[in-house]
């Protein structure tokens, strides 16, 4: 049945394909090279029949290495985030890059700038403001010296005074975000550094599962502690195994779902109240929430997750009271910058690469309030930091 | 590919009613592919690559109302231990899905709306080597669906939609849109830069016609070059698909059974469920049990240890070791062939 096979890019009536148009191929794609790679290391979707699958794809892929043509393939530059393509966003760009800074800490890129003040004010992701010399690009091509006004822990965002005039506030747009609205990530360059559309709608992002280190009895529903992992904070707080949880925060549980449901809104380093009940004695325990690193204690009871399916993710990637998700492919050292709709009115905020398929931004009213809780307490950090000279940034 | 068989209209029904199982359906046709005309769509989807801020808008605007039209067809599946994801393609509950996601026929099948509605049914036919494959809701409809395509029209450099569930079923989330471009094709793949992820297989890749072009498939090392199934592949394995059957040596392997259950824990893998008088219960296996090695080899996610499983065979035996409260235990299992409807 070969005649049968989908015949794409042969077919008779076929609009100029891009292979026989008059662009040169790109020098970066080199195809038959590719579907080796490509078949080499497919990685499969579906984790449970990984195996399975992977043999399906070298069947799949084999008539590929076999038949592949140059006229078979998409020019990369033509591809969605390809550079012909993203030359239709220059004048999203252009009208951007004024309002964008790049921040570079002891020389390395870090995170874009969303300016939200033309005296120089920009708002960035915090977690990637490591120590160091900060300094950022302009699109003036400039490098000029930063430094770190305060920090919102809960949503991740750092405000940092840059030393440069005639920047231009980013124009914050109005209204909802709609499935399927192109999601634009300007950098200070001439075309956009990725382009993408609105995923899924904004809500709610959970924080990553952090742990008090108790293992629950498994042959009952109730709450009761089977076992405690060494060096975590509910063995340090002297909670014994048979001991019940009767509250956490205040609210009272019966069974082991409801603890750790209520321990997922909280991330790595809060501290959670329990209620402990033991025989007819109750007292409460402090906790500290903790994600144990590899060759820390108790690392080897939360193993980490498996790599992310080859995908480069923010090392701080959930825990968000409010994102939009989009699917474009952003680097992890290019959020902080605002993500802007076809007006080149920032939507948001790009706070993290989360996933193969997410990246998450801060809606703009949400950035908004952030800015304008940074901002008030701007003047005794400054006077501060005046007085101390340039401000480090804090380690944290 | 000699399994692979001229989809013929309508084809004949030929089901054998079969003990114990429900009142057969007749066995659907090949679908035919919804009507659409090229010159329909703006003019910016007919260039090469879009060059302007109207070109952009032209195609926004309509992945907006494509994505408002065919979201309500794209469903999650759960077969067995996993999930993955699956298209809608008759008012009487047709599902589109890849071969890997259904694994064999006559398996149980939760469907989950994007609107949080769920519905029962069963796989039906599988082609493991096209990894096509079709389910079927028996629950009662009429269910949202949507029209196939026509792969002999699209063209390298489409803008194609990817929407499917990765990660599985969130209901805050639902479902997850993509956008990208046809970047390859050849006999049985269809290459798009859309991303997708684990979760995703089964999911539709619609043209934009809002009619479904392929099926996800895989996965590369690169984020910019995914393969799906293209729609032919189940015209071409159409009979084999409706009829139930299963197509190629693996698919046709007995399946090692072992009944139990297992979820991700902070821990590990960790025993949700055992069956009654299944190989892991005869083992001693309990729910809640952490399993830590299989043949001494780490057992860090769930998801390893189901391969295990699905790479054993029937009759083989499983050295484990589990953790159980504070107790280490070595416990072997014998694995089965699975019994029916599993």
């Amino acid at each position: 049945m070969a005649s049968d096979l989908p015949q794409l890019p042969s077919a008779p009536g076929t609009p100029p394909s891009t292979g026989s148009s008059p662009n040169p191929a790109p020098s970066n794609h080199s195809p038959p090279a590719s579907g080796n790679r490509l078949s080499a290391r497919l990685i499969c979707l579906f984790a449970i029949l990984a195996v399975a699958l992977i043999l399906g794809g070298w069947t799949l892929v084999s008539p590929v290495q076999e038949t592949f043509q140059e006229d078979l393939a998409l020019p990369r530059n033509y591809f969605r985030s390809g550079e012909q393509t993203l030359r239709a966003f220059a004048s999203l760009s252009k009208a951007t890059r004024n309002s964008i800074v790049k921040f570079n800490v002891d020389g390395e890129t870090v995170a874009l700038g969303t300016v939200v003040d033309a005296a120089g004010l920009a708002l960035t992701k915090a977690s990637e403001i490591k120590p160091g010399k900060l300094t950022c690009w302009l699109a003036s091509d400039k490098e000029v010296n930063a430094q770190l006004l305060g920090v919102d822990d809960d949503e991740d965002v750092a405000l940092v005074r840059v030393d440069a005039k005639g920047l231009k506030p980013i124009t914050w747009a109005a209204g909802d975000v709609a499935e399927g609205q192109w999601a634009v990530t300007p950098g200070i360059a001439d075309t956009p550094n990725a382009v993408g559309i609105i995923s899924a709608l904004p809500r709610r992002i959970r924080p990553q599962r952090a742990f008090i280190g108790v293992q629950f009895d498994f042959d009952t529903p109730l709450p009761r502690v089977g076992m405690l992992i060494a060096g975590l904070s509910a063995q340090k707080a002297g909670l014994k195994p048979g001991d019940l949880i009767a509250a956490v925060n205040g609210n009272p549980v019966t069974n082991r779902e409801q603890v750790v449901d209520i321990l997922r809104d909280f991330r790595e380093g809060q501290t959670v109240t329990v209620r402990v009940r033991r025989a007819a004695e109750e007292f409460d325990a402090s906790l500290k929430m903790i994600v144990p690193r590899s060759g820390e204690e108790g690392a080897e009871f939360y193993p980490q997750r498996p790599a992310n399916l080859g995908a480069e993710v923010s090392r701080r990637a959930l825990g968000f009271e409010r994102a939009i998700e989009h699917d474009t492919v952003l680097q992890p050292w290019l959020c902080g910058g605002p993500l802007v709709n076809l007006d080149g009115q920032a939507i948001g905020l790009n706070i993290a690469r989360a996933s193969r398929v997410t990246t998450y931004a801060l809606p703009a009213a949400l950035v908004q309030r952030i800015f304008a809780n940074l901002n008030s307490r701007r003047p005794h950090v400054e006077k501060t930091a005046a007085r101390l000279g340039a401000m480090k940034a804090p380690s944290r | 590919m000699e399994n692979i068989q001229t989809p013929g209209p309508a084809a004949p029904a030929k089901t054998k009613p079969k003990e114990a199982e429900p009142p057969a359906l007749p066995t659907p046709a090949v679908p035919k592919p919804g009507p659409a005309r090229r010159q329909d769509l703006p003019a910016a989807f007919s260039k090469e690559v879009p060059t302007s801020i109207a070109d952009l808008r032209a195609i926004e605007q309509q992945v907006k109302k494509l994505v408002r039209q065919v979201s309500p067809a794209v469903v999650a599946v759960e077969v067995g231990y996993a999930s993955g994801s699956g298209v809608v393609i008759s008012a009487d509950g047709l599902v589109l899905s890849a071969g890997h996601v259904c694994g064999r026929p006559r398996r149980d099948v939760l469907f989950t709306f994007p609107d949080g509605r769920t519905a029962r049914g069963k796989t039906m036919g599988v082609d493991r080597d096209a990894d096509t494959g079709l389910m079927r809701i028996t629950d009662p409809g009429p269910w949202p669906h949507v029209a196939v395509g026509d792969l002999e029209e699209a063209r390298l450099g489409d803008w194609v939609l990817a929407l499917g569930h990765p990660g599985g079923f969130d209901l805050k989330r639902s479902l997850v849109v993509r956008l990208g471009r046809i970047i390859r094709a050849a006999p049985g793949i269809v290459q798009t830069d859309c991303t997708i992820n684990s979760g995703d297989s089964g999911g539709p890749l619609f043209d934009m016609h809002g009619r479904v072009l392929a099926i996800h498939s895989a996965i590369s090392s690169s984020l910019a070059e995914n393969f799906h199934v293209p729609i032919t592949e189940f015209f071409d394995t159409w009979n084999t698909l409706a009829a139930g059957g299963s197509a190629n040596a693996l698919a046709s392997q007995p399946r090692a059974y072992v009944g139990a259950s297992a979820a991700d824990d902070p821990a590990g893998c960790r025993l949700s469920a055992v069956e009654k008088n299944s190989p892991a219960f005869n083992a001693g296996l309990q729910p809640g049990d952490l399993v830590l090695k299989v043949e001494g080899r780490d057992i860090p996610v769930s998801a390893t240890f189901r391969r295990w499983i699905a790479e054993a065979q029937p009759g083989e035996t499983l050295n484990l070791e589990i953790k159980r409260g504070d107790k280490l235990l070595s416990l072997q299992v014998k694995l089965q062939t699975p019994p029916d409807g599993k």
